[in-house]
């Protein structure tokens, strides 16, 4: 797949996933992974390029016996941009899929 | 690839793309490395499955605030030089005045001392019987026992104070830098309920035994030398009696 247009789809996975709760890094990745073959390195660009568009922001929480985790957290420049984002592509998704069941049907 | 190769190599390609604040993203990777090998994968492993530390580097995108960047961090340096003088000036105040309650404490104490084991030192003490003198050294007890819990829990507070400034800072650099900040300090100590409890019982006590010691001091001297003015009977402040 177009690697731009999958790198969209990844950060929409992202803001639902952080639209939820407050995550850190390595969890996000756990959890895109887990659902979508990507390497798991790929998240950590996408966090940074969605912190610099100011749709997240991060902050640091003491953890007892480790390092302090970093955590995103959704502005709220990215909660509109996410709801936006989300009705584009479900609407784009939903045409998309509609145009290739046709195509099932024609063959049939 | 080792955890150690990898992060290198990253750091490498970050620094030749010129990319703000490498070290940054590789203590992100640093800590994926740290989560998996908790879960028991080995180096070479997570490596893998992290992807290409060079085709990875290339992903990150160069800050587009980059000019403005600098600027914002020049200001927060600067702000925070003219933050520091003004809170040095301060600070000696506050430990100036915990130097000052200590010394009071200290002085009460041994004043107190002196009137219940009758001991007048240098003669610097003026003349008083003993059980009157007695009285009021319980008076200056617990004057001492009131400011030396106020010097404990001045040092506290200004340990908490110390804390939140040097988190203020940091948290200021942090942001300047583009970094995550850590949540702000409390600037009052937060003691368990029940030390707090125990501290005010403390004072309270320490302040009333004051407040009743000092009052019936007086009025045994009064009774004792059967004056008023039992200072002037006693030839107190220079009065030649």
């Amino acid at each position: 797949m177009n690697t731009q247009f999958k790198k969209g789809v990844l950060e929409l996975c992202v803001l639902s996933l952080l639209k939820k709760r407050d995550c850190y890094g390595y969890e996000i990745s756990e959890y895109l992974s887990g659902h979508i073959d990507i390497a798991d390195g790929t998240v950590y660009p996408i966090l940074r390029k969605l912190k610099s568009d100011g749709l997240l922001t991060t902050y640091l929480e003491e953890e007892s016996g480790g390092p302090p985790r970093k955590y995103y957290s959704l502005t709220e420049t990215g909660r509109e941009t996410y709801e936006k984002d989300r009705n584009e592509y479900l609407n784009f998704a939903r045409t998309v899929e509609t145009l290739l069941e046709d195509d099932k049907n024609d063959k049939e | 690839m080792t955890k150690n190769e990898y992060l290198a190599e990253l750091l490498n390609g970050l620094k030749s793309n010129d990319i703000a604040d490498a070290e940054d993203i590789v203590g992100e990777y640093e800590q994926h490395f740290a989560f998996k090998m908790a879960d028991g994968f080995s180096e070479e492993e997570i490596s893998a499955k992290l992807g290409d530390p060079a085709a990875l580097a290339a992903q990150f995108e160069r800050s587009a605030d980059a000019g403005n960047f600098y600027g914002k961090k020049f200001m927060t340096v600067f702000g925070l030089v003219f933050s520091d003088i003004f809170a040095a000036v301060i600070f000696i105040m506050l430990f100036a005045w915990e130097a000052i309650m200590a010394a009071f404490a200290l002085a009460s104490a041994t004043v107190a001392v002196c009137l219940f084991g009758g001991l007048n030192i240098y003669m610097l003490l003026p003349p008083i019987p003993y059980w009157c003198g007695a009285v009021f050294g319980l008076s200056f007890a617990s004057l001492a026992v009131l400011t030396a819990i106020g010097c404990v829990y001045f040092a506290v507070f200004v340990r908490q104070l110390t804390r939140s400034y040097g988190r203020f800072r940091s948290n200021a650099l942090s942001s300047a830098y583009g970094r995550a900040v850590l949540p702000s300090l409390a600037v009052y100590p937060k003691l368990p309920a029940k030390i707090n409890r125990r501290i005010r019982l403390a004072a309270l006590i320490a302040l009333t035994v004051f407040a009743v010691s000092f009052v019936l001091g007086i009025i045994i001297s009064m009774l004792s030398s059967g004056a008023l003015g039992f200072w002037h009977e006693w030839g107190w402040f220079g009065y030649a009696k």
